[in-house]
């Protein structure tokens, strides 16, 4: 299909996807008192409580939820699956101990889908 | 007038509220804290300076902050403010950066669809010009000298994120794809899907295993098939962006929500590439959007804390 590129302010959500929790944020609870107080009265000031920026390529992959089952039920699953394989690997050692002695244990795998570094 | 009376009371509720600590602190300002006479001695400042009545300090007394550039001059950039009747928006500078503001009633502003594109029109008009660090949606400072301070104590790390974001723009790129379709071409391409459908309809007794079957091999046929699809697309853009990143998708249509930072030199590259990816993946849909501010790119927190 032939792709256009849209101008930021002509969907609303994608604006409202950005502009309430991205950029420069100062906390809900801050915006209101910056209406209430005084800063130079109550002696507060407002400070960086932490700087990020994202530099780095994401290697993302897609997510899908299933048809038939929802993604908790799928995940739980697939850990229950790991979990029994490391069971299997733990009790083939014992009975096995000599050969533990030699063997590294199977390290469960975790999904690390998303990463976003400093850079 | 009725809010006013409101404000007034929650301010002094607040300040009955403050510690015995504080109250001293205030009662003394003769106290050689650094940086607190001149903070004592803004008020008179400001006054001086707006030198409006009461009811039209009350009407716009606050400023609204739309984002941080570098600037060393003073800047309009027309009445594009937010609010019923927009205001001038202009800068306020502390040394060679700069907040993009506009005068605003004191009162929290509610995000709705005019406040919100309002917010986003100045930026995307500052943008033009300037690198920008977007302020998110809602802030609002009661004086410029209140401005002036968060620049001046935040200002290595606005300055730090100024520089990296130097000449770049954010797009968003959304995919989508129509499920069912995916599922039918799956069904055609797969033989043991093809042939487990053939067994569900044609079976007379319980199907439950074979519907179970059925279901596992699409979801995981789905899954592939959106990783391959949002792998290749995120590495035929890497070459042209200087970063990604990759949000939840939204709805089960969506299978990829990312943002790239593309450098301004970069930005027809980039624009062709995602053209071009459109045509080859004939059968996915495509929202692209920007430039942007960078969003997804800058997340600078800042919070409330007292001054000593």
């Amino acid at each position: 299909m032939a792709v256009e590129r849209a101008a930021g302010g002509t969907s609303l959500i994608d604006v409202l996807d950005r502009v309430l929790d991205k950029g420069i944020v100062i906390d809900a609870w801050v915006r209101v008192s910056l209406v209430g107080i005084d800063l130079i009265t109550v002696e507060a000031r407002v400070v960086v409580a932490s700087i990020d920026t994202y530099l780095k390529y994401s290697e993302a992959v897609g997510q899908v939820s299933p048809v038939s089952r929802p993604q908790a039920e799928l995940a739980a699953h697939q850990s229950v699956i790991a979990e029994n394989a490391a069971l299997r690997a733990e009790l083939a050692a014992m009975r096995a101990p000599q050969l533990a002695a030699t063997r590294a244990p199977r390290k469960r795998r975790t999904g690390a889908r998303r990463r976003t570094v400093e850079g | 007038m009725a809010k006013t009376t409101k404000r007034a009371t929650a301010a002094s509720a607040r300040r009955k509220a403050s510690t015995p600590a504080r109250r001293a602190a205030r009662a003394a300002p003769a106290v050689p804290a650094r940086g607190k006479l001149e903070r004592v001695r803004m008020p008179a400042h400001a006054a001086r300076h707006r030198g409006e009545g009461q009811a039209a300090e009350d009407s716009n007394a606050g400023r609204y902050v739309y984002c941080i550039i570098k600037s060393e001059r003073p800047l309009s950039f027309g009445p594009l403010g937010i609010g019923s009747e927009p205001t001038d928006v202009h800068t306020v500078h502390f040394r060679d950066i700069a907040a993009v503001v506009s005068n605003t009633p004191m009162v929290v502003q509610d995000p709705t669809r005019d406040n919100v594109l309002a917010h986003q029109r100045v930026n995307e008009t500052v943008m033009q010009q300037h690198t920008v660090i977007p302020m998110s949606f809602g802030t609002v400072f009661k004086t410029d000298d209140d401005i002036i301070e968060l620049l001046r104590s935040a200002y290595d790390a606005f300055t730090d994120v100024l520089n990296k974001m130097q000449d770049k723009f954010e797009f968003g790129l959304k995919v989508l794809w129509d499920r069912d379709q995916i599922i039918r071409e799956i069904e055609e391409d797969d033989e043991d899907i093809r042939r487990l459908k053939g067994e569900i309809s044609s079976q007379k007794g319980s199907t439950y295993f074979a519907r179970m079957q059925y279901g596992r091999l699409i979801d995981a046929a789905l899954q592939a098939r959106s990783e391959r699809y949002v792998a290749e697309i995120f590495e035929a853009l890497r070459d042209v962006s200087v970063a990604s990143r990759s949000n939840k998708p939204i709805g089960d249509r969506m299978i990829m929500n990312a943002a790239f930072l593309v450098a301004r030199s970069l930005e027809q590259a980039f624009d062709a590439r995602v053209k071009g990816i459109g045509q080859r993946y004939d059968k996915l849909t495509f929202k692209y959007t920007g430039p942007w501010p960078p969003y997804n790119f800058v997340n600078i927190r800042l919070k409330l804390e007292r001054a000593h």
